[in-house]
């Protein structure tokens, strides 16, 4: 069998490009506005974000010839709630400044439609390692966009990436000024729905 | 077994693990969480007293450096006398004094406020002058993002410093948040006492007008000694 043809490759392949969560599937939006601002939150989100799904994918695919059906969703949620509250539970006690910037939106995990949706739709029909693979696929699926935007937001919005001052003095002093917009969730809106526009345009061909 | 006591066990099963790993991860972090929250803590009662500042990041060790060496944290009872940690009695108010040798040269009093949807914690720093701000900071709040969440913004924060919790005439009125730019909406006497109020967040300045009233009375005995220059060195106010 080819390597595009395996089960494995296609969950990776249609996290990351064919069915995006965001750009293709629109979903996880909420904070997706919020934690660009900067590409430091937008990557610690990713990770947590990863780790939710990869692991809940993992336990529920281990569970889920036992779990009964008519309280799956409840099991699936008590499984993703765990692993947010631990998540923010070693994001306060390692990364205090970033857990105080992200706030709520590590808790609003929970209700991320991506996580919730892999658990029902991959993680129930599929045997552990693949949804665990399927996870980190759709995990950094998410993330690559919220890096993309955050890239944008920051340099235009801040003239920084990772916090460091990367638009020189000189041009500030020429005249350059921030672009205030980015800073602001409209800014984000904006630049998520020209990431959709690019993927849509490019899937096209 | 029945399908209804399946779902049952399961879910009990399911509860117990949950709770258990929930419950080691959280006592196996609180010490490095409350670390933790003890430094912002210190991070920003140095902020309002002007010692450190957000922009250059700090190594966690060198804010509890700085803390201990320029700020001693004490404790002032009813008449305004101020008093170590071991002699407190529990009604004392919290006040921190940054000192330079033995002269005060500032002080910080903690501000535990309503706001409009919760708590509203932060911090407020006096000139020795018992008179001028120094510095503000909030630490933590509920309020709405954008709105009144402006609040822990340094562009909100900074409208305090060289504000005058005194009138013309010296008598006390606190400092209060206008509906709007304090040029426009404030007369002029009372300009050095109000601070430019945030748009769409009326009622979270109403509640932290209310509040620092409330607070700045209570801590009004030693501010008052020190206008009377009676509190210059530590010695002089206990």
């Amino acid at each position: 069998m080819k390597l595009t043809r395996t089960p494995s490759y296609k969950a990776i392949s249609g996290a990351l490009w064919d069915s995006n969560p965001i750009s293709k599937q629109i979903l996880g939006i909420c904070s997706a506005l919020a934690v660009t601002v900067q590409l430091k939150t937008a990557l610690v989100m990713s990770l947590a974000l990863i780790f939710v799904v990869a692991f809940s994918n993992l336990s529920i695919s281990v569970l889920r010839n036992q779990i009964p059906r008519n309280i799956r969703i409840i099991v699936e949620v008590a499984v993703i709630a765990t692993l947010v509250i631990l998540a923010d539970e070693f994001l306060k006690a390692f990364m205090y400044d970033v857990s105080k910037q992200l706030s709520v939106f590590v808790g609003l995990i929970i209700t991320n439609c991506i996580v919730m949706g892999r658990a029902e739709t991959f993680a129930m029909a599929n045997p552990p390692g693949r949804s665990f693979v399927d996870g980190i696929a759709n995990g950094i699926g998410y993330g690559s966009i919220l890096m993309g935007v955050a890239f944008f937001r920051e340099l235009l919005g801040s003239g920084k990436l990772f916090g460091f001052q990367v638009i020189p003095q000189s041009f500030y002093q020429s005249g350059y000024e921030n672009m205030g917009l980015m800073v602001l969730a409209p800014g984000a809106f904006i630049m998520i729905g020209l990431f959709v526009w690019l993927e849509h345009t490019l899937l096209k061909d | 077994m029945s399908k209804a006591l399946k779902s049952f066990s399961f879910a009990i099963i399911m509860g117990i693990v949950c709770s258990l790993l929930l419950t080691t991860a959280s006592t196996g972090l609180r010490r490095y969480q409350q670390r933790n929250i003890r430094i912002d803590r210190q991070k920003n009662i140095l902020q309002a007293a002007g010692l450190w500042d957000d922009s250059q990041p700090a190594a966690v060790g060198d804010i509890e450096n700085l803390f201990d060496e320029s700020l001693q944290t004490l404790f002032l009872d009813h008449t305004g006398r101020i008093v170590s940690e071991t002699d407190r009695k529990p009604e004392d108010l919290p006040i921190w004094l940054y000192t330079e040798g033995d002269l005060v040269k500032a002080y910080v009093v903690p501000i535990d406020t309503s706001g409009l949807w919760g708590k509203i914690h932060g911090y407020l720093a006096f000139e020795a002058d018992g008179v001028t701000v120094r510095g503000f900071t909030v630490f933590k709040h509920s309020e709405t993002p954008g709105l009144g969440g402006e609040i822990e913004k340094r562009w909100f924060q900074k409208n305090f410093v060289g504000k005058k919790v005194v009138n013309a005439e010296g008598d006390f009125v606190s400092i209060g948040v206008a509906k709007g730019v304090v040029e426009k909406m404030v007369p002029e006497e009372k300009q050095e006492n109000y601070v430019d109020g945030i748009s769409g967040a009326t009622l979270t300045g109403k509640y932290l007008t209310e509040g620092l009233a409330d607070i700045l009375r209570d801590y009004e005995p030693v501010a008052i000694k020190f206008r009377r220059n009676q509190c210059g060195k530590v010695t002089l106010c206990q």
